[in-house]
């Protein structure tokens, strides 16, 4: 008897660590862009996420504009709709801001505009806190979708052992799946995508080939806000956030980053799900409260067996 | 084709070229000799913009080269083989070509040139999806070559492309260049160490030292000339 009530919670958080977690790898496919591939250090990650959540709730419910789409459809769609937004908004950031910080500018000096880029992004990350707690208040808000209290459940696995899947939260997570794939298409085989890898890769050299190096920073830089935003836009649709969420999360993308491998778009996303795995498989055993120290466990076992992040592949000799 | 006229670069108040000029015609083959720090490489950044002159004019088929951005000018037609091979270590061989050929005419004709720069060096050919960086110097040398060619250039400017590189590779890459020149008909414009073998493929050669242009002329006046025979090519008299 308690032998099945321990099968059925098992099941439950396995499947609830793979979906979130995939929801969490494109999360992390975000910043696997800026800070992995482009090399840009981006504290302000975790706000690009709130901003997402709350574009996303403002799209829905705030002006309406998603109204006639219903309660289904109309959250999944508004997350969407947060990509572009908050897209825009990086675009702007990276001309006024992160462009002096990084790219050209700083190709070739010490630091690689690091130093730079932490102070400007760690001021943006600040500003976007306190500037959310003006402009959206501190209560905590969700995106109500009657789906994240409906589940579909499955059993026939031990006895009477069920397990529950939550609607929003598998939605969301296919939504999530789709858009990595879509991004890691882009990346891998157009000529946008390989342009952008070749500007991250060497600026002077992409500019010899007459790729314009701050445009392909910038446009890189604004789809890893855009697809942080996405993710924050999906996630809203099942837990409450406010205008500080993404203190929670900036620290769970970095780990998912180095843990997939820097560089490495499919790393990012695999680092991101190991990252949702872990946590909530350790809500079986651990304290809400250890959650997180259970994923920073399993972060310093992976890089203290590999280095280089479970994707990271060496494109220097040896 | 290229004329280069006055030109003064300095580096944050430090001169590095001195009012100098240059001036390549098209179908030629020039050679610019100097020493180590005679400033060979900053004319190359300068011409491709990644340096800013403080004084002076650089004109590419008659266009203003200062007036437009360095990412620009290689859409003109210019390509720009850097000293130190620099290829886009995290590439693939072939992703190192295809952003050879970014530029429209790289890419009009890049079937073309793909078989071309496989024919030149079959090894890029036998190596496509292996990453540059893992790449041996000769091999990255190759690749950073054929890279300029992707773009369809009308004027190819090679740094240095014999460096570190073993004496038969090396003979193997100035045959290619120079078949490059001959066959595909394209412009070089060569920075080189390797004096003799340099000014034996060339039509006109500059001398550059501590940023002046202290020499000029075909290949036989410079071979003939003292001062390149005794600081470059290591010979006293004849
Ligand atoms: N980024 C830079 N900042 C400051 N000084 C520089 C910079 N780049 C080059 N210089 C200086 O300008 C001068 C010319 O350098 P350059 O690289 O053009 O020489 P070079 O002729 O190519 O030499 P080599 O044969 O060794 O490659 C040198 O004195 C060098 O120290
Ligand atoms: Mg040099």
């Amino acid at each position: 008897m308690d032998f099945e009530v321990l099968i059925e919670n098992t099941l439950n958080a396995l499947a609830a660590g793979i979906t979130i977690g995939c929801i969490y790898g494109l999360m992390c496919i975000g910043l696997g862009l800026i800070f992995g591939i482009m090399r840009i250090v981006n504290f302000a990650q975790g706000e690009l996420l709130m901003l997402g959540m709350y574009a996303s709730l403002y799209l829905v419910t705030g002006a309406g504009v998603f109204a006639f789409l219903g309660p289904y459809v109309g959250p999944f769609v508004g997350a969407l709709c947060a990509g572009p937004i908050v897209f825009v908004g990086g675009a702007v950031l990276h001309r006024f801001l992160i462009a002096r910080v990084s790219g050209l500018r700083t190709a070739g000096s010490v630091d690689d505009g690091h130093f730079g880029q932490l102070l400007v992004t760690l001021g943006i990350s600040l500003i976007l806190q306190n500037g959310g707690l003006i402009v959206f208040g501190s209560t905590p808000e969700t995106v109500r979708t009657p789906l994240a209290s409906r589940a579909f459940t499955v059993d026939g696995f031990y006895g009477d052992a069920t397990v529950f899947l939550n609607k929003a939260r598998l939605i969301a997570c296919a939504v999530a799946i789709i858009i990595a794939i879509a991004l890691y298409l882009v990346l891998e085989y157009t000529r946008l995508g390989k342009s952008l890898r070749a500007a991250a890769d060497n600026p002077t050299a992409a500019t010899y080939m007459g790729i314009d190096v701050d445009r392909a920073y910038r446009i890189a830089f604004a789809l890893g806000c855009g697809i942080t935003a996405i993710a924050g836009g999906l996630m809203a649709t099942y837990l409450s956030f406010g205008p500080f969420i993404g203190l929670d999360y900036v620290i769970i993308m970095y780990s998912g980053v180095v843990l997939g491998g820097m560089g490495s778009i499919l790393g990012a996303f695999w680092g991101g799900l190991t990252v949702g795995f872990v946590q909530q498989c350790s809500a079986l055993v651990l304290p809400p409260q250890l959650q997180n120290a259970a994923i920073f466990v399993v972060f310093l076992l992976i890089v203290m067996l590999r280095p280089q992040g479970l994707f990271g592949r060496s494109a220097e000799r040896a | 084709m290229l004329e280069v006229r006055n030109l003064s670069v300095a580096y944050g108040g430090l001169r590095a070229l001195t009012d100098l000029s240059l001036s390549v015609a098209e179908g030629q083959f020039v050679t610019v000799l100097g020493p180590n720090g005679a400033g060979k490489s900053t004319l190359f950044k300068t011409i491709c913009g990644i340096v800013a002159p403080v004084q002076g004019s650089v004109s590419f088929l008659g266009q203003d080269l200062l007036a437009i951005s360095a990412s620009a000018r290689a859409h003109l037609g210019i390509a720009h083989v850097p000293e130190g091979r620099q290829v886009f270590k995290t590439l693939t061989v072939r992703e190192n070509l295809e952003m050879g050929a970014y530029t429209k005419a790289g890419r009009a004709q890049w079937l073309h040139t793909l078989e071309r720069i496989h024919t030149l060096f079959p090894i890029l050919a036998e190596r496509a999806s292996q990453l540059a960086g893992t790449l041996s110097g000769g091999e990255q040398q190759m690749l950073a070559i054929g890279r300029g060619l992707a773009s369809a250039p009308k004027l190819l400017m090679l740094d240095e492309p014999s460096m570190g590189l073993a004496p038969a590779v090396a003979d193997t890459i100035f045959e290619r260049i120079s078949q490059i020149h001959r066959e595909d008909r394209v412009t070089i414009l060569l920075v080189e160490q390797r004096v003799a073998e340099a000014l034996e493929l060339s039509d006109h050669g500059y001398v550059l030292e501590t940023g002046h242009m202290v020499l000029d002329g075909t290949h036989q006046t410079l071979l003939a000339d003292d001062r390149v025979r005794r600081s470059y090519l290591g010979l006293t008299d004849a």
